[in-house]
């Protein structure tokens, strides 16, 4: 569904991301973990056509995106969740999700898909005249994912969605991002929080660097050294 | 009393005339990010169009609104189009392309303004309509009608902002652009949009101008200096505070002409200075 094909990009004279290929199947949950300033959000943002690849190829359903504008990319049925969540704070919670329906093709039917976002996010109903800022971080979070889901998206990108957040919502974040899975919505989630991430994510990339060291199912990486060592502490 | 009142209603009058101003200023420099000095200018070709159709074919001068408003669109949309985004896509970063759309917009400056000049010359005019005192006040007719004007112009553009799918495009892109084009609004349109609807209620103030002061083709700047007054005022980028500025400046020029006509810009920096001593970021500021 997703294919990245030998992508490189940076910051002005920066190289961040150096030649990295990965692809993602029609209804696979695939995590991409690595450390702080690995280049995961780069990846997210050039895959959403928010930043530009310097070489390389980005193809959705077989189309080429790379040159493509963000509008265009969230049109084709790409949705991207971004980091830190990047909610229009003076607006309520419903015109946040209006906005998330923004293309012509689901703007009509904003109202109906709206029941279904109150429905995944029951606390976001009945805040939804309340501004976006006023929210706590976890239901924050949850407007940002509810924002992302009102493209009816095929496929979403959701950068850090545990980032902040107390225990016991990034359970209930993990929870949902599972039962998007299980409504056939493909998944590429960027953590920080590995732990948990290999257990719901059915295939893994670890990005150092920039450059992909290391890719596999999840019970795979999970019993790997180098995981085991870097990233789960053990 | 009745002066206090006469006071009122011409400051409230030059409120909105002001308020209107100031919006489109502020549409331009809070989504846009150019801080538009030819502004101004805008006002002036409004109000010359406007004297134009009134001394040729001797058009209504509010009917005239109905061409002015759109072909200023028409010229904001354009210039955004071509000028303004080529620099926005070379420019490295957002401060280098502020810097340069400024000079640009100085640029835009004297040609419009010379343009005009070369039309209509350089002496004043004065568009003549509806210049009759309302019976049992000393408020003319005219002045009352601008008024009404911008306070329908006013909340139809509250309502534009805030019920259709364009205008919460244009506050999501005022918040934050990257984000807005992430959820499927084409920025490049928008921005122009904007910059277009800023001109064009330049335009519409413009044509309330030329019914109720003299009019030269030299009166553009005054304006953009005063709209850049009320949106430090009423905190950049915020358009209630652009509204909110424009008005009290307008009451306080009023008040102050009455006792002392020479004072009045003094006044306006008088208020601008104990304001960002009391709130640096303006009425509305964040």
């Amino acid at each position: 569904m997703l294919r990245v094909d030998g992508l490189s990009t940076g910051y002005g004279h920066v190289q961040v991301l150096w030649d990295l290929s990965l692809n993602v199947e029609e209804g696979e949950f695939v995590a991409l973990i690595g450390a702080n300033s690995a280049g995961k959000t780069t990846l997210l943002k050039t895959i959403s056509g928010v930043m530009r690849p310097w070489s390389g190829t980005v193809t959705f359903q077989g189309k080429r995106i790379d040159t493509m504008h963000p509008n265009e990319i969230v049109d084709l049925g790409l949705s991207h969740i971004p980091e830190s969540r990047k909610l229009f704070t003076d607006m309520s919670v419903k015109e946040n999700l209006e906005m998330g329906a923004y293309p012509r093709r689901t703007w009509k039917d904003r109202a109906n898909t709206m029941r279904w976002v109150f429905e995944l996010f029951p606390r976001l109903e009945e805040r939804k005249n309340q501004l976006a800022r006023t929210l706590s971080g976890g239901e924050q979070q949850m407007l940002a994912m509810g924002r992302g889901l009102m493209s009816r998206p095929k496929m979403v990108l959701i950068d850090e969605p545990s980032n902040g957040l107390a225990p016991i919502v990034v359970a209930e974040v993990f929870q949902i991002l599972k039962s998007l899975h299980a409504e056939g919505i493909t998944i590429l989630l960027v953590e920080q929080n590995v732990r948990q991430t290999l257990q719901v994510a059915d295939r893994a990339y670890v990005i150092e660097n920039g450059r992909l060291v290391l890719q596999g199912a999840c019970s795979f990486l999970q019993a790997n050294e180098h995981v085991k060592k870097a990233y789960l502490a053990l | 009393m009745v002066v206090l009142r006469d006071i009122v209603i011409t400051g409230l009058l030059l409120g909105g005339i002001l308020a209107l101003v100031s919006v489109g200023f502020s549409l331009q420099y809070g989504v846009a990010r150019v801080l538009n000095v030819s502004h101004g200018e805008f006002i002036m070709l409004g109000a010359f169009i406007t004297f134009w159709l009134f001394t040729s074919v001797d058009l209504n001068p509010l009917v005239s609104l109905v061409v002015t408003a759109p072909l200023i669109f028409v010229i904001g949309w354009f210039l955004h189009a071509t000028l303004f985004r080529r620099l926005m896509n070379t420019a490295p970063a957002l401060g280098v392309f502020e810097g340069w759309s400024m000079l640009a917009s100085f640029g835009l400056l004297y040609v419009v303004q010379n343009l005009a000049r070369i039309i209509w010359g350089s002496q004043t005019h004065q568009v003549i309509f509806l210049n009759r005192a309302v019976t049992g006040a000393q408020i003319p007719l005219n002045r009352l009608v601008a008024l009404g004007v911008c306070v329908v112009v006013g909340v139809v553009f509250y309502l534009f902002l805030t019920r259709t799918r364009l205008g919460k495009a244009i506050r999501a892109s005022a918040q934050d652009p990257t984000v807005a084009g992430m959820m499927g609004v084409n920025i490049n349109s928008v921005l122009a949009i904007c910059f277009g609807l800023g001109l064009a209620m330049a335009g519409i103030a413009g044509s309330l101008i030329s019914t109720v002061y003299a009019i030269q083709t030299s009166m553009g700047l005054q304006y953009t200096v005063i709209a850049m007054i009320v949106v430090i005022l009423g905190g950049l980028g915020s358009i209630t505070g652009a509204m909110i500025g424009g008005v009290v400046l307008g009451i306080v020029s009023q008040l102050v002409t009455h006792f002392q006509p020479t004072m009045t810009f003094i006044a306006y920096y008088v208020i601008i200075i104990i304001l960002l001593l009391a709130r640096p970021k303006g009425i509305m500021g964040k």
